[in-house]
């Protein structure tokens, strides 16, 4: 009441004009938290058991909607992929409509309009609203399941798997799901060639005739459109869809292992290892716990102010980036801390990550960190309720997840509130480094060895471990024996011969390489430059334009990128000293066997050339089939993997038609488009 | 069959009457002649506070060109209260995030904020407003990072030099002749005395507009507004540019070598009408017709059916005293540059003689209304149209209505500004050549 009166008089006194004097000097306070007016929705309920729920939003002239089956998990088991298969051919038009002419009707229209397996998405200008539901009604009630699509779509689908075989980051998110839920839970079930494979365009539509009901069904609406509009037209297109009982299922219960493990899968081609500590929790948006565990999480591991980053990236360099996630789910989630490290660390970042649970459980947060945690996460949780679809999911969150009507309206307040205690509190019962599994995907005969003589706390840590289809497996054979015959001068030689005999390839005074590769639709060139002498020039263009150049003439090189030229380091120069000559094997001083490894299922030695570059030859063929460049880069280090194949002679001589580079999640395969021996190269080119 | 007609005809209703957006603003000058714009929108705690200032490129001396920009930078460094290096940590530790950029008319400041921080973001513009630190060290540090973003944006930018070389050509009088970074030697010429001299004259409450957008309290917004901003003194009159060119009549050829690049580009310019003019929107369609998305036609031609350009555009880049219009192709393998530029010619002449037809025009709409709500779907994307409305076109009320203008234009429309500005006697040809390493040691011979 006192402060009602204060603030009255202030406002009496502006409104003659004196001026309340403002103290420039000191920084001003932050208000009371925000509270959130999110509107509250208009809701009716069709006779099928459909909800709708209606934000009316009338600034802007758009409508946002969006259809959601809120259906518990069901598993798939050997028709797993089934559903991801249902989303991809929801939306080919409908049984009204044919394919193309629906979607140059949305692009027309100016809208756009996405389908999934548990439902569909759409915006629009106001005006085509009736429009555009319409079609998302025809889309998803009317489906036009054809052989045709259904083909193609598994085509991709399997294309898709094809091609994460060799994705260490994939094949570890899958693995980590599968361990923690289990593989028979909707959660941890893994799509597989076989499962998906088997499939047929009847277990689609059966899929779709099973879930596609609208008991579970919330269509949530929002922006300029009123409830008198809107509903005469949901009874219309959505009234006829027919109510229908789920099949009934069982879902196991995950469980979390009695004491913690690694649990490891070996992967040769890893450059780095993909490591993650993980734990199922029950945690719901409605619970007490829910608000500390988002800001609990936010100082472990939330960005790129986090424990985790500060130490694993700032302090270590061991990784780009590692970080914390705590999902809530109204079944089953899990609480996981994860990074992609390189491979002589790994050990090292499990036990980093070990310190940083201990660490949150064992001591307060400090106030600082505590407070910037909060400032941090209200900017984040603020800047996104301006988009429609976040009020539309908080809308709907509040139905599905069965929250308190003014939950997002608290939500600061309760953020706000969590105190140091409650951060320690809820970091030991739901981070839970006693019953965690700490999942390792990496190159076994680089990391396997560390990690099973990693123990925490004078506590041996055990290692399992896991295929990349989550069964339990024998320890694997990492490092095979070499043959005691088997030297460097063998290997080389024996390569050497593959390619087309010593004699004729010590007459290469030059190598000329064209390239090409696609990337997103761009067009990728490379030119590569290579002399006996030691000189080497790399020139990288897209779409005509060089993107990079790197040149080295024997004695010192640069890099142009970005437009900036940088002259080489000490190191660069070693590196491109070692590299230049396009057959260092001819001259095998200081190289080393390192041992027998798989490269693309089929063995081959690895011979160390210098620190930084390991060769593979095939055991079979001889030919050299991959290279592993060890680089450090603003203070990290990381590892880039060359793959050579496809093998065809010029001039006598064979040279690899086929060149793939991983960088990081990216991979490029170049196509050589010529090769040319002693021609094309001149002096000049390895100038300024 | 009654529900039916029902629907019909309210489709028919909410096809012809459009629909009225809804934007609420107040607006008003404090005596010190700053303009507020308060606009109050509560659906999400945020607020966006910002100022832009009535100062670009074109306010400079054209002998200390780059002044504008360089001031962008400058009052970042620190303010009576405000410490040197810790504008950014006080923005980012309480939840905000802040930019500000500049161009040839004026240059824009602004911070989004969780609303319950807004006194802090008026107090920091205020701050800015009436005592930037501006010494010697500041200028010092601030060149420094002006020069690293010149060599990083425009210097080493393949093509970045295409608008520059636009502007020189087709301005004679106009200070849009210069590029907006300007020149790094006026900037080393420049004395400390002269930075001061030109915030004294251009940063001052009567040439600025201030702005709040978001979740506010409109009462309580004018009282912190004028607790913070109404104590800061009123500067000299701003002046507006008024410089007037003579009419283009006849093709200006220019080449340029750019060293950045290997393949070449066509240009080709046109000098066209302020932005406040109907037919600026209009040619902002015409660039819609030519070269927005796949089925555009000169994307559909020369890169798709034809494959002669691996690029082709055309862009209206409007401003407050002309405008403009520039279409550019880069060649496939050895197309001649002649031949990209006689392909566009023909879609132009196509423009001229015949109208677009119904179902382009209609897309047309569409796709200009759709972009026009989707400007204003942030409160900090309406804080800066607002901004911009009322300090450039000096009608604050088109943040609602500017789409009437794009409804107001015809396929007659199109013709008509096709043929009054498109013609080649009006027009700059540039050939944008790779630069050789013969044409470099030529030059420095």
């Amino acid at each position: 009441m006192k402060n009602k009166l204060t603030a009255l008089a202030v406002v009496f006194l502006m409104s003659f004009g004196i001026q309340a004097q403002v103290d420039r000097t000191k920084q001003p306070e932050a208000g009371p938290a925000p509270k959130i007016n999110l509107g509250t929705p208009e809701t009716f309920k069709l006779d099928n058991g459909m909800k709708v729920l209606l934000v009316e939003n009338h600034k802007l002239p758009r409508v946002n909607m969006t259809l959601t089956l809120d259906n518990p998990p069901h598993p798939e088991g050997t028709k797993a992929g089934v559903s991801s298969l249902l989303g991809d051919l929801l939306g080919s038009g409908s049984q009204n409509i044919e394919k193309d002419a629906f979607n140059e009707e949305i692009d027309y229209l100016g809208a756009n309009v996405n389908f999934f397996s548990s439902g569909a998405s759409a915006n629009t200008l106001s005006k085509y609203f009736p429009r555009i539901l319409e079609l998302m009604a025809e889309g998803t009630l009317n489906p036009n399941f054809t052989q045709e699509e259904f083909e193609k779509s598994k085509d991709r689908t399997l294309e898709g798997l094809k091609a994460d075989e060799k994705n260490v980051a994939a094949n570890a998110r899958k693995l980590r799901s599968a361990l923690a839920y289990g593989k028979n839970h909707p959660y941890g079930e893994m799509e597989t060639k076989e499962s998906i494979e088997a499939l047929t365009l009847e277990n689609v539509k059966n899929t779709y005739n099973d879930y596609f009901v609208p008991q579970n069904a919330y269509l949530v609406i929002v922006g300029d459109v009123t409830l008198e509009e809107v509903k005469p037209m949901v009874t219309k297109l959505f009234g006829n869809w027919k109510k229908k009982d789920l099949p009934s299922f069982t879902i196991p219960q995950p469980s979390n292992v009695q004491f913690t493990q690694v649990n490891f899968m070996d992967m040769p081609n890893a450059v780095q290892s993909e490591v993650a500590v993980v734990n199922t929790i029950q945690l719901k948006k409605g619970d007490k716990d829910y608000f500390p565990v988002l800001v609990a999480n936010q100082i472990l591991g939330g960005g790129g102010e986090g424990r985790l980053f500060l130490n694993l990236r700032e302090d270590k360099g061991y990784t780009y980036g590692a970080y914390s996630s705590t999902s809530d789910d109204k079944y089953v989630s899990t609480f996981v801390v994860s990074a992609s490290v390189r491979n002589a660390v790994t050990d090292s970042a499990v036990v980093a990550f070990l310190d940083e649970i201990h660490r949150i459980r064992n001591e307060k947060v400090s106030t600082e960190e505590l407070n910037n945690a909060k400032s941090k996460y209200v900017g984040n949780f603020v800047m996104a309720l301006e988009q429609p679809t976040t009020i539309a999911r908080y809308a709907l969150n509040i139905e599905t997840d069965d929250l308190p009507k003014d939950f997002y309206q608290n939500y600061l307040k309760k953020i706000n509130a969590v105190t140091a205690e409650d951060v320690q509190r809820v970091a030991k019962k739901y981070f839970m480094v006693d019953k965690a599994r700490i999942v390792v995907t990496g190159k076994g005969s680089e990391v396997a060895a560390a990690l099973e003589n990693l123990s925490y706390n004078e506590k041996a840590i055990p290692v399992k471990y896991f295929d990349r289809f989550a069964n339990s497996i024998d320890k694997p054979e990492f490092n095979k024996a070499v043959d005691k015959s088997v030297t460097v001068e063998s290997v080389f030689n024996k390569y050497l011969k593959a390619i087309g005999g010593k004699e004729t390839v010590s007459t290469v005074e030059s190598v000329m390489m064209l390239a090409q590769a696609e990337i997103q639709g761009q067009k990728l060139d490379l030119e590569v430059k290579n002399t006996a002498s030691g000189k080497s020039a790399t020139v990288i263009a897209m779409g005509g334009n060089p993107i990079s150049k790197q040149i080295f003439n024997g004695e010192s090189g640069f890099v142009v990128a970005q437009g900036q030229k940088v002259e080489f380091t000490e190191e660069q120069i070693v590196a491109a000293k070692a590299s230049a000559n396009p057959f260092p094997e001819l001259e095998p001083n200081g190289a080393k066997i390192m041992g027998v490894e798989a490269v693309e299922g089929k063995d081959a030695y690895a011979v160390a050339l210098t620190d930084d570059t390991t060769n593979y030859y095939d055991l079979e063929s001889g030919l050299k089939v991959k290279s592993v460049k060890t680089v450090s880069q603003g203070g990290q280090t990381m590892s880039i993997p060359t793959g050579f194949s496809n093998y065809q002679e010029v001039s006598g001589i064979k040279f690899p038609f086929t060149i793939s580079q991983s960088f990081g999640p990216q991979s490029f395969e170049f196509n050589v488009t010529s090769v040319k021996v002693n021609e094309g190269v001149s002096d000049s080119d390895f100038e300024e | 069959m009654i529900q039916k007609i029902k629907l019909s005809a309210c489709a028919v209703i909410l096809g012809v009457a459009g629909y009225a957006q809804e934007v609420e603003f107040t607006e008003y000058d404090l005596d010190n002649g700053l303009h507020v714009i308060l606009h109050q929108d509560n659906t999400a705690p945020v607020v966006t506070t910002s100022v832009m200032y009535h100062v670009g490129a074109k306010n400079e001396n054209p002998e200390r060109t780059g002044f504008a920009h360089f001031f962008e930078h400058l009052l970042f460094e620190a303010t009576e209260n405000i410490e040197k290096g810790s504008w950014f940590k006080l923005v980012s530790s309480n939840g905000g995030s802040n930019n500000a950029n500049t161009t040839d008319d004026r240059t824009y400041y602004y911070e989004n904020f969780p609303s319950n921080n807004l006194k802090l973001a008026l107090w920091m513009e205020s701050e800015r407003m009436l005592h930037p630190v501006i010494d010697q060290t500041g200028v010092d540090t601030q060149n420094e990072v002006v020069k690293e973003e010149k060599r990083l944006r425009v210097d080493n930018a393949p093509y970045g030099q295409i608008l520059a070389e636009v502007k020189k050509n087709l301005y004679t009088k106009h200070p849009y002749r210069w590029a907006t970074i300007g020149s790094m030697d006026h900037l080393d010429a420049a004395t400390l005395e002269e930075f001061q001299a030109f915030n004294e004259k251009f940063y001052v409450p009567n040439n600025a507009t201030l702005v709040v957008a978001g979740d506010i309290d409109i009462a309580k917004t004018k009282t912190w507004v004028k607790d913070y901003f109404s104590d800061i003194p009123k500067g000299a009159e701003v002046k507006s540019i008024d410089i007037k060119e003579a009419p283009i009549t006849e093709q200006i050829n220019a080449t340029y070598e750019d060293p950045n690049i290997q393949l070449p580009a066509i240009v080709t310019a046109y000098r066209t009408p302020s932005m406040k003019e109907k037919d600026a929107y209009v040619l902002d369609m015409i660039s819609s017709v030519l070269s927005d998305g796949k089925s555009s036609r000169l994307y559909k031609k020369m890169v798709d059916d034809q494959k002669q350009a691996l690029q082709v555009g055309a862009f209206n880049i409007s401003q407050e005293d002309y405008g403009q219009y520039i279409i550019f192709g880069i060649p496939i393998a050895d197309t001649p540059l002649d031949t990209l530029l006689a392909e566009t010619d023909e879609e132009i002449a196509k423009l001229q003689t015949d109208l677009i037809s119904e179902r382009e025009f209609e897309k047309l709409q569409n796709t200009f209304e759709n972009r026009f709500v989707n400007s204003n779907s942030s409160v900090s994307g309406i804080a800066s149209s607002l901004a911009t409305y009322h300090e450039l076109y000096g009608n604050t009320n088109l943040i609602n209505n500017e789409i009437d203008i794009y409804r107001s234009i015809t396929r007659e429309d199109i013709k008509r500004v096709a043929n009054q500005y498109l013609n080649p006697n009006q027009r700059l040809v540039l050939k944008y050549l790779p630069k050789s390493s013969d044409s470099e040691e030529k030059n420095s011979k």
